[in-house]
């Protein structure tokens, strides 16, 4: 049996992708490690059943109890440490201040999705937000996907509130009730497009396996097979990792722009991942540059590895969407691939086409003009406009999927002014500048998942915040 | 041929590339190797593990990068991986105590890593799976 199946037998461990280990708010109990054992660790310590399966009818319910909602507090933090801690490690862009606008988004998240969310679960209903996840099961190319449906939850709630917290704005009793209202909303968009029980891939051994079987039997007839090494294989690799990097810079650097799935099983025993590459986001203006060179909103690309021939030992297809593998060098072992165009976030799935890998060259040359272009754009923004546009990545980007597809983006344009920052954050812009708050408390309080205090015992679930001082 | 620095292997390569060891504090450096033509002839050292920054030099094919923070899951490690180009990642000097602290000030930490690699001819190995290393030859 090849080593990669080992880690979905029930008492495996899985295998360790990092030597740091996560306390959180288990200061004095042994300390958690990442992966497949961790999740198994964090869940043993949770004092209710949210984070087992759970039924259609318990996501239903509109309230968590204070136990459940500490629960998740306390597995997103690890979730996210288990995610991000090394992503921390990459200091400073040299370009974008990232830091910088994904904690000012954080924090407007926090004070500005509760309403939005709300307003957005009155018009369809709490089975009509669960049925936005379901709508990925059957689709390429859209942004219902692990790492939106992940960001309402652990970045709206877990890293806003822990952004607050640590700039002491608010306190670990303030917004109950506002997080809540995010956390069900996270919960019923990831059971809906899982169905299983589970919300997190972490949950399930990183698998996101979420396409219903004849869904992925289509795609797989669509696969072009080739010989590591080959012409075609390197057209269809550096196509992946162009359009891959349009993908990050089209959204500041983050990882919005990538949304994998799988790993699928072909009846052979390859494994298939199915890649959206995001590579023009109508919704932000300097993705004028993108519409210039002829690129379309996402290119599908479906991979198919040899898990025999590069020894595969574990794969993990993480809840940001993002493919990691150990051995690490997966790329040298595709042996099949397909490419398939979305031209706009709204085409319908009916109009999503295959561009053979033979016929690519135009559209890497396209994507390569997209690059530059959008590069010269932002060597000349100054730092203002570069953290103004991230922090809409982010706060903007992270659910306009879900709304669009609940048909409540516009109303949250018109009736709640979406694009507007809240005046506290627009003060905490100077704030997060000094003392090196932004480069410190991002990557040592939030990614590192020390920050996220539980609500105390017996705080008042419909507690908010009405006192500032 | 001397093992100088090491640091966190983005992806195992065989691919060991050459080149002379190039420092690009901001975007306009990366604009002129551009312009010059001779992005080939170098490896690339950067302070970020991030993709944004070295965009225009991945796409049109650096062919290695040390960088002085970041790991295998940063951006830029990823996209190392996706673009089969070698990568050596939070690198360190083999003489020198001083390493990365995230979070922190690693002014002086980055000035003599700099100071020591900028202009050398190197070789960088990328074979094993944590550990890459940069191995001066000329």
């Amino acid at each position: 049996m090849n080593a990669f199946r080992k880690r979905y037998e029930a008492n495996d461990d899985g295998l360790r992708f990092q030597d740091l280990s996560y306390y959180g708010n288990f200061k004095d109990m042994e300390p958690v490690r990442d992966g497949i054992i961790g999740d198994r660790v964090m869940r043993s310590r949770a004092k209710s059943k949210v984070l087992e399966k759970v039924s259609r009818e318990e996501v239903l319910k509109d309230q968590f109890t204070l136990d459940e909602l500490n629960d998740l507090n306390n597995y997103l933090a690890w979730n996210i440490w288990d995610v991000l801690v090394m992503r921390a490690t990459e200091g400073v862009s040299g370009m974008i201040p990232r830091q910088e606008y994904e904690i000012l988004a954080f924090m407007n998240e926090f004070y500005r999705w509760p309403e939005i969310l709300r307003m957005t679960t009155n018009e369809i209903g709490a089975a009509g937000v669960m049925e936005i996840g379901a709508s990925a099961k059957r689709q390429i190319g859209v942004k219902i996907n692990a790492v939106h449906d992940w960001c309402i939850g652990a970045v709206g709630f877990g890293m806003g509130r822990c952004g607050l917290l640590a700039l002491e704005a608010i306190k670990p009793q303030d917004y109950v009730e506002e997080s809540n209202e995010i956390l069900k909303f996270m919960q019923r968009v990831l059971w809906g497009k899982r169905q299983d029980g589970y919300i997190l891939n972490s949950q399930d051994r990183y698998r996101c396996a979420i396409h219903d079987k004849d869904f992925i039997e289509s795609l797989a007839t669509q696969v072009e097979y080739f010989e590591p090494g080959s012409e075609k294989a390197e057209a269809f690799t550096r196509f992946n990792a162009s359009a891959e990097l349009l993908a990050f810079l089209d959204h500041f650097d983050n990882r919005l722009g990538l949304g994998d799935t799988g790993p699928y099983e072909l009846p052979d025993g390859k494994l298939m991942i199915i890649r959206d590459l995001f590579v023009n986001e109508g919704a932000y203006h300097w993705s004028d540059v993108c519409d210039a060179a002829g690129v379309p909103h996402c290119y599908t690309l479906l991979l198919v590895v040899d898990p025999d021939s590069m020894k595969l030992d574990e794969i993990r297809v993480n809840d940001i969407s993002t493919t990691f593998t150990r051995p690490k060098n997966y790329v040298e072992h595709i042996v099949g691939g397909a490419v398939f165009v979305r031209e706009t976030w709204d085409t319908p799935m009916s109009d999503v086409h295959q561009v053979k890998i033979d016929d690519l060259g135009e559209r890497l040359d396209g994507i390569r003009q997209a690059t530059v272009g959008l590069y010269g754009k932002m060597a000349r923004m100054s730092r203002r406009q570069l953290i103004t546009a991230g922090m809409y990545t982010y706060y903007v980007g992270m659910i306009m999927p879900h709304l669009r597809a609940a048909g409540t983006y516009d109303k949250a344009c018109t009736d709640y002014d979406f694009w507007e920052w809240d005046e506290r954050v627009s003060g905490y812009y100077y704030d997060i500048g000094k003392r090196g708050f932004a480069q410190q408390v991002v990557p040592q309080k939030i990614f590192s998942g020390e920050g996220y205090l539980p609500f105390p015992d017996g705080t008042d679930l419909r507690r908010s915040k009405y006192f500032w001082s | 041929m001397t093992v100088i620095a090491q640091g966190y292997n983005g992806f195992e390569t065989k691919k060991a590339p050459e080149g002379t060891v190039l420092y690009l504090p901001n975007p306009q450096s990366v604009l002129t190797l551009l312009r010059s033509g001779k992005l080939k002839e170098h490896i690339l050292l950067v302070q970020g593990g991030t993709t944004t920054f070295l965009s225009p030099a991945l796409s049109m094919g650096a062919i290695g990068v040390i960088t002085l923070s970041g790991a295998p899951e940063s951006h830029l490690g990823i996209l190392s991986r996706e673009f089969q180009m070698p990568c050596v990642m939070t690198a360190h000097l083999l003489d020198s105590d001083s390493r990365y602290v995230t979070g922190g000030n690693n002014d002086a930490h980055f000035q003599s890593f700099i100071s020591r690699l900028e202009g050398k001819k190197v070789r960088l190995d990328c074979s094993d799976a944590d550990v890459a290393k940069v191995i001066e030859i000329a």
